[in-house]
């Protein structure tokens, strides 16, 4: 029995594992502390503030359930969105977030530390994405090793994919949904391992925790049964399955109806009628079983075949008829645009409009997973070698997940999970290989190739790396002794494809004593794996800090010298309304912005974020793309008091409204198809321009003129540029009759216009102002009085 | 000790004291100068007095009522001398309107000595701005007025009033009418930034109602102010005490009022820019300022209702501990999120530690922590209307103290409960009104602190991690599975 | 033929009939459409029509090369022919016209027209079914939907008496295919069925399902983006686009690294002289350097700002 290098042979196991765990254990903190850390890039560089968009919103939610307790809570009717609707806040949103952050807030306080409900819910994704690795380690541990478990947790706790949605202060859904996502999934392959109940009812409860946290629960649902079908078709059917499953399926499903939002939708929609039909399928095989135990299982297979494929065709009929009869809801518009790629952009434009439903291109793949992204398709194959139920789990969730992110870049979100997984797995077998000290050799019975399993697993943990005794010593003896008793084999590649394939699960096949000789060949493999890791980590940090870390609410930009200066435009504005505006000013803005009013300027909004309704949506993008006149009354019928704009010409920002302005005209003209047209507002050319060339529709449209007004006079004469369009705005700016400006921000990003009253007199307003507008010039220098008077 | 923070205090605490029945003093002069600001009006009258009998060393002065309303401080000295004179105020009954103040003198005069009395009085709230809105690029102008004379208890031999503006640009003020027996040439004369009314000669004691009725005239100036005017409509200040952290924490709740006249139409950034571009800004807008904190403070922090202001600048002056004198300060260049035009608010959080060596000091003999506590930080030419300031001292903090310049409207002890707090602190709260420059001083509060008190923080967060780490070790060697665990298949 | 039986038709037309009676000789004629000249033009748009018309303007001629024209024609076609089996009384209220350019060249001037295909709904200007709003303008039909059938029908339907009846046709040949497709599956299914329940079919599958879609083929496929971007430059710039062939690459790539991981990892150690594991590692271990740096460079020129790169 030779050795690569010389072990402590005086170890007692006990010693052995003791170290082992205290080293995981350390390891573990280790990698929360980066999870974490690595997510404060925007609090440092900026301050403790919450991001984006719709984190705006839950975090306004949360405040009502921190101040006003959960019951309110509940019920929480808010006028102030969907002005003049309403919105029942309490039966339209997924709870577990806000319940979340209420508890922690409430729990901290009872301890009498007075934190702020705003640092609790800034500080909830990052302390969350901790429990993350802590479950991806254990569901890792589950397909491999702890050692696996590991680096899986290493990965998922720095890659940027999890990262991109769980900064601290990006206070959303998916802040805490991917741990219950991972850590259900580990129950539920806890629960098929040991068949065991009580794993399948925590499985339940987490499985109830998620629906009530994401949208995305229904991933969930329909995964775990397709692992279920997957199982039976390949005749894995087993009283383990049957017993997870059920006690899973029953109690998640009866939980999750718990929550208003969901209601009766796990019995009635498309979506979750796979789990269902896998529920009934398994009643069926399990009878199936039953039976064989009594009947000779000659004609009991032909039996047992027929009745599944019976039923099977039974069930499609049965649930086509549901449907046909509009019983059963029909796949709803988001999910359904998973699989028809072209659906969203002709039906639901609002949903198209969305860039994190874009579909992703392989850069964003790299950028997101880097080197994980092609360990992946290595892990794969590897859990194609030993194929134990849950690998197969690992499989379809690869298959399935690469395609859902390859159709939305937000999906990436569920992607990055089983990418960490996988190729941890693959690492740390390439690892395991290329450490364990034994050197091969032939012929060799099978006690001391026990030993020699345990002395590597000792030799292993000593070193750095997250290598680990294997849990289960005795699975590896017998590998090694089916290994030993193997003839010598002949040599040649096809025959080691054979034997590597063959891998450790199958039996009496001739399998060869696998390991490395000599020092160099490991030497290099693992230098070059620890050089990719490094590499790794600096690609991280820098995605983390440069493209992932800046709240869109502050924008930073840098000095001549270097120094940072940071542009807080939409604060200013905000602020001002909420301070120099009657309380129940209605703002009318694009519904970018919805949810940012309501949350900081304290004012309400007509639309938001939350876009469930088209029509409201469509008469603010009517109000947007049609002339003065036209909007006026829309405007007072709505009874809108302040219009606010982006406008990021002067400075070059260039995620402004006049950029957006095309996606308004589109939804307006979806519901007002003959006022307006989209082919207006492009040049004869058909390019979208701003300048001279600009097209009648487009420069009388209130978008552009809110967003011009003055503009060109701040260059004093000087030709006027914009900076995002690249062109040259007209000298001469659009004038406006119907609206005032009310406050411009320091950069101009904000413009904020009031809504002018009916004139006294009765006049419209258009000619009260010539009128005024003749009075004035009057005084002023005697030409235009003939104009004034004619 | 100056005390005037406000009426109803004084009527509970003033004593009736009868008016001397024949006057025992008379004003050889009397000249009253008004210096004009914005929100504060500072007025100090001189009076050259001469007594008639001897031992009379209670000098009365007396007031309009409105003029006695808008007073949020008064002052009274010896020319030439620092200490200030005990004031006491009468009661105010009804059928006379105009109100009494008695000033005791230093030492009583005898007959036909003279002395000079300085009497200073800040006025709040005596302004308004008028046209009461401006546009964007207009000008802002205010109008003051007062009374003519100079109401007194004795006869005046002359008397002079003179109203100084800041800026030489003064639009109207009203002629006396009626007065020709006191004054011979003309009663009103304009020269730069000053007017001046009188001389008057040969005045009767105007402190009655015959005289008022006949005499007594309002006078209104119509002037041009060139600072914003500023008020603080509310500041709420807390002021926490750390022994452990050897810290005091003060943070201010400020909501700021631009009391200019109100904007006219709308605000427009592009005027706005070009008012800074060529480096004239409108008189009445606020764009940022400047608040002297006290040196050596650390980790200031300035952030409204929806975060972080990051357009403020600090420059910190070094720490000097209390006993030795010093007057840096800390400058602050406090910019609101958007310059604040008229009638504009804005609303922050201002806040920063500092060493407690600055101001906390130890009594070895009494065993007493003696603090003292500023009640406002000084905003130039503002008012404060309504000010509350809270001491939290620290958890177990025993037998406490406290002594304030001036009395509060109101001031009770409460218990205030923060970190990881069991018994909570003794907090402090004082409220008052009408604050100005005047009243920038300390509160002094001194307590006990016991040893074991210190430790008691410490004690309970140690029992709690180790009640955890007790429950753990249980909880791990509990075993609770009904049947033994079968292996994984 | 058509059209000169139209024109022929025309003079008795003019003589005598009302407007309205020749546009429905005329449509019959032409089978649904009208084929429109400068003045039936005037006749089907006059002032006082009481009809609807939908008219198509476009220039079929070959020396015209509007391939648009082409391709949207024979849609439009259809359309118009499903219109001819609704019932008379309301077919004859509404019409299909078709100009052509050459036909008429003035009106394409007098309409200020420089493109084609251009589709006009004209609503009645007089009768029972003039518009509420008194809008006579013609309105333009809008492409952005393409050149489908079904749009278009459901855009007329809404200036049509009755909705335009059109059914998109079924398309036989495809279900035949299936059908015939499926059953052979079966058929094979017997013979391949050891293949089929090999595990490393399966994997082999899974593998390259996921390398594809990792590369962005979906995107390719949503965005319909060209496969390479011509002039030899196959990759495209920016960061969220790229072509058709960047995705073969790119799946080649991850395929090639996880191989030789898969080679380090699944074959190296079986090898039993000590000189061929040897090799076998320094070459697989060389491949992934190379290959990885290879990567990062072209993710280089498709992420300017990105900081790091390895060898090359």
């Amino acid at each position: 029995m030779t050795t690569a290098y010389p072990l402590p042979s005086n170890l007692s196991p006990a010693t052995v594992a003791n170290t082992a765990s205290l080293l995981r254990i350390v390891a573990l903190a280790l990698i929360s502390g980066a999870a974490i850390a690595s997510r404060l890039f925007a609090v440092i560089n900026f301050e403790s503030i919450i991001h984006e968009f719709d984190p705006w919103f839950n975090y306004r939610a949360t405040r009502v359930l921190a101040s006003q307790g959960f019951y309110e809570f509940w019920n929480w009717f808010d006028p102030t969105a969907w002005y003049p609707l309403g919105r029942v806040v309490g039966g339209t949103v997924y709870p577990g977030l806000m319940a979340t952050s209420g508890v922690i807030y409430n729990f901290l306080h009872a301890l009498n530390l007075p934190v702020d409900i705003r640092n609790v819910c800034v500080l909830l994704a990052p302390g969350f994405s901790a429990l993350t690795a802590w479950a991806t380690y254990m569901f890792t541990k589950e397909m491999k090793d702890e050692s696996a478990g590991l680096l899986a947790a290493a990965f998922i706790g720095i890659v940027p994919g999890y990262i991109s949605r769980s900064v601290a202060g990006s206070y959303d859904n998916e802040a805490i949904a991917i741990f219950l996502l991972m850590f259900t999934f580990y129950c539920w392959i806890k629960a098929l391992k040991q068949g065991s109940a009580l794993f399948g009812t925590i499985a339940a409860i987490f499985y109830f925790y998620m629906v009530a946290a994401w949208g995305g629960y229904v991933f969930i649902t329909n995964m775990i049964p397709l692992h279920a079908l997957v199982l039976i078709l390949m005749g894995r059917f087993s009283s383990r399955l049957y017993v997870g499953y059920s006690s899973w399926y029953a109690i998640g499903t009866l939980a999750s109806m718990q929550v208003p939002f969901v209601g009766f939708q796990p019995v009635k929609t498309s979506e979750h009628m796979g789990a269902l039909a896998v529920f009934g399928l398994l009643q069926i095989v399990a009878f199936g079983q039953l039976v064989r135990s009594h009947v000779s299982s000659a004609q009991f297979q032909k039996l047992l075949y027929a009745s599944v494929v019976a039923t099977g065709i039974l069930g499609t009929a049965v649930f086509g008829l549901l449907t046909y009869k509009g019983w059963i809801a029909p796949w709803t518009g988001r999910f359904y645009s998973l699989w028809d790629t072209g659906y969203a952009k002709k039906y639901i434009p609002i949903i198209a409009s969305v860039s994190e439903h874009q579909p992703t291109a392989w850069p964003s793949f790299f950028m997101d997973l880097q080197f994980l992204i092609f360990l992946f398709p290595a892990g794969v194959i590897l859990c194609f070698r030993e194929l134990r139920d849950e690998h197969i789990f690992v499989i379809i969730y690869a298959v399935m997940a690469s395609y859902f992110a390859g159709v939305m870049v937000r999906l990436m979100l569920t992607l990055t999970p089983v990418v960490c997984v996988a190729s941890a797995v693959a690492l740390s077998t390439l690892l395991d290989t290329y450490i364990d000290p034994k050197e091969p050799d032939t012929g060799d019975d099978t006690k001391s190739e026990s030993e020699a399993t345990v002395v590597s697993a000792s030799g292993t943990n000593g070193s750095s790396f997250s290598a680990t005794p294997t849990p289960t010593p005795s699975k590896k003896i017998k590998k090694a002794a089916a290994a030993a008793a193997a003839p010598l084999p002949t040599s040649g590649i096809i025959s080691d494809l054979v034997a590597a394939t063959g891998g450790p699960t199958r039996r009496g096949e001739p399998i060869k004593t696998k390991g490395i000789f000599g020092m160099d060949s490991r030497l290099i493999v693992i230098m070059h794996t620890l050089a990719m890791l490094s590499f790794f980590v600096f690609h991280c940090t820098w995605v983390t800090s440069n493209a992932y870390s800046s709240p869109s609410v502050v924008l930073a930009s840098t000095n001549q010298d270097g120094s940072q200066h940071i542009i807080d435009d939409f604060r200013e504005a905000y602020y001002w309304l909420r301070q120099n505006t009657p309380e129940d000013a209605v703002v009318m803005s694009w519904w970018d912005y919805g949810y940012q009013i309501a949350g900081m300027a304290d004012r309400p909004t007509l639309v938001d974020n939350n876009t469930w309704n088209n029509t409201h949506i469509a008469t603010v993008g009517k109000a947007m793309s049609s002339t003065e006149e036209n909007a006026y009354p829309i405007l007072r019928k709505h009874d809108v008091d302040y219009v606010l704009v982006i406008f990021g010409g002067l400075i070059g920002y260039s995620g402004d409204d006049i950029n957006k302005f095309l996606w308004m005209v589109r939804i307006a003209q979806g519901v007002w198809p003959d006022e307006i047209q989209e082919p207006n507002y492009f040049t004869p050319q058909g390019e979208y321009r701003i300048d001279d060339m600009a097209s009648q529709t487009m420069k009388n449209s209130l978008m552009y003129k809110m967003s011009y007004y003055r503009f060109a006079e701040l260059f004093g004469g000087n030709q006027a540029m914009d900076r995002v369009r690249q062109q040259q705005v007209p000298k001469v700016g659009p004038t406006l009759d119907y609206l005032d400006e009310a406050f411009t921000s320091e950069n101009w990003i904000v413009r904020i216009y009031q809504v002018k009253k009916e004139d006294l007199l009765g006049r419209d307003l258009k000619s009260a102002n010539a009128f005024g507008q003749g009075k004035k010039r009057k005084r002023t220098k005697p030409v235009p009085r003939r104009r004034a008077i004619v | 000790m100056p005390i005037w923070s406000s009426l109803p205090f004084f009527l509970l605490l003033s004593v009736v004291s009868t008016l001397a029945s024949s006057p025992s003093f008379e004003n050889t002069a009397v000249v009253r100068t008004v210096e004009l600001g914005g929100a504060v009006v500072h007025v100090t009258t001189t009076y050259a007095i001469k007594a008639l009998e001897d031992g009379s060393n209670v000098y009365t002065i007396a007031f309009s009522p409105d003029e006695r309303k808008k007073t949020s401080w008064l002052e009274a000295k010896i020319k030439g001398q620092q200490n200030a004179l005990p004031i006491e105020e009468r009661l105010f009954d009804a059928e006379r309107d105009y109100h009494f103040v008695d000033i005791t003198l230093p030492k009583a005069l005898s007959a036909n000595k003279t002395t000079n009395l300085v009497v200073e009085t800040i006025l709040t709230h005596a302004t308004h701005p008028w046209p009461e809105t401006a546009g964007q690029k207009d000008d802002q102008a205010l109008k003051y007025t007062t009374d003519l004379f100079v109401l007194s208890p004795y006869s005046t031999t002359v008397q002079r009033t003179k109203l100084r503006t800041l800026a030489p640009r003064i639009i109207s003020f009203t002629e006396p009418k009626g007065v020709e027996d006191f004054a011979t040439e003309g009663s009103a004369s304009k020269s730069g930034a000053t007017i001046v009314y009188g001389p008057f000669h040969n005045l009767p004691p105007s402190a009655t109602q015959k005289f008022i009725k006949t005499y007594q005239q309002p006078m209104t100036i119509h002037y041009f102010h060139d600072q914003p005017v500023l008020e603080i409509l509310e500041l709420k200040r807390a002021v926490e005490i750390s022994h452990w952290g050897a810290n005091v924490n003060t943070e201010d709740e400020i909501t700021m009022h631009n009391a200019g006249p109100a904007l006219k139409g709308h605000f427009s950034r592009l005027d706005h820019q070009t008012q800074q571009f060529y480096k004239k800004p409108a008189p009445h807008v606020l764009p940022a300022i400047n608040l002297h904190l006290p040196a050596g403070i650390r980790d200031t922090y300035f952030y409204d209702l929806i975060g972080n202001v990051s357009t403020s600048r600090l420059r910190v002056a070094p720490s000097l501990p209390k006993n030795k004198q010093g007057s840096q300060y800390s400058l602050l260049e406090l910019r609101p999120r958007y310059p604040l035009l008229g009638g504009w608010n804005y609303t922050f959080t201002l806040g920063w530690n500092a060493p407690a060596a600055d101001s906390i000091s130890y009594d070895k003999s009494t065993g007493r922590y003696i603090v003292e506590v500023p009640i406002m930080t000084l905003f130039p030419g503002a008012v404060i209307n309504d000010a509350e300031v809270k001491v939290i001292l620290p958890e177990g903090a025993t037998d406490v103290e406290f002594s304030p310049p001036f009395p509060a409207l109101e001031n009770r002890i409460s218990t205030h409960i923060t970190y990881l707090d069991t018994s909570g602190r003794p907090a402090l709260t004082f409220e008052y009104k009408d604050l100005t420059l005047k009243h920038a001083q300390n509160i002094y509060v001194s307590y006990k602190v016991s040893f074991a008190a210190h430790l008691k923080k410490p004690f309970a967060v140690a029992t709690a991690f180790f009640s955890v780490f007790g429950f753990a070790l249980i909880a791990r060697r509990v075993n609770l599975t009904i049947h033994p665990k079968k292996k994984a298949l | 033929m058509r059209s000169l039986f139209a024109l022929l038709l025309l003079p008795f037309a003019f003589a005598a009939k009302d407007p309205q009676q020749q546009l429905v000789d005329l449509s019959t004629a032409g089978n649904g459409v009208i084929k429109l000249d400068a003045t039936t033009f005037d006749l089907l748009t006059s002032p006082k029509r009481t009809w609807s018309a939908a008219i198509q303007l476009t220039a079929l001629d070959k020396r015209r090369r509007c391939t648009p024209c082409m391709e949207f024609d024979p849609s439009w076609n259809m359309v118009a022919k499903s219109w001819t089996s609704v019932p008379k009384e309301q077919r004859n209220t509404h019409f299909f016209a078709t100009l052509d350019f050459d036909d008429a060249p003035t009106v394409f001037q007098k309409l200020g027209l420089s493109s084609a295909p251009i589709v006009y709904v004209y609503p009645p200007a007089e009768g029972p079914r003039q518009p509420a709003n008194g809008k006579t303008a013609p309105s333009k039909y809008d492409f952005s939907t393409g050149f489908e059938p079904g749009p278009l029908a459901e855009h007329i339907s809404k200036h049509t008496p009755i909705p335009v009846p059109y059914k998109d046709p079924i398309d036989w040949a495809r279900w035949a295919s299936m059908a015939v497709g499926g059953l052979g599956l079966l058929f094979v299914l017997r013979f391949i069925s050891p293949i089929l329940t090999n595990r490393w079919t399966w994997a082999v599958g899974t593998v390259v399902t996921s390398l594809i879609m990792t590369s962005g083929y979906m995107f390719t496929r949503i965005r319909n983006s060209p496969y390479s971007g011509g002039g030899g430059n196959w990759i495209a710039a920016g960061y969220q686009n790229q072509f058709g062939q960047e995705v073969q690459v790119v799946a080649f790539i991850y395929g090639l690294l996880a191989f030789s991981f898969l080679m380090l990892i699944m074959i190296v150690p079986y090898q039993s002289s000590p000189y061929r594991q040897r090799m076998q590692v320094y070459l697989w271990t060389g491949v992934i350097m190379i290959i990885y740096s290879i990567l990062v460079s072209l993710f280089r020129v498709k992420n300017r700002g990105y900081p790091f790169k390895l060898f090359l």
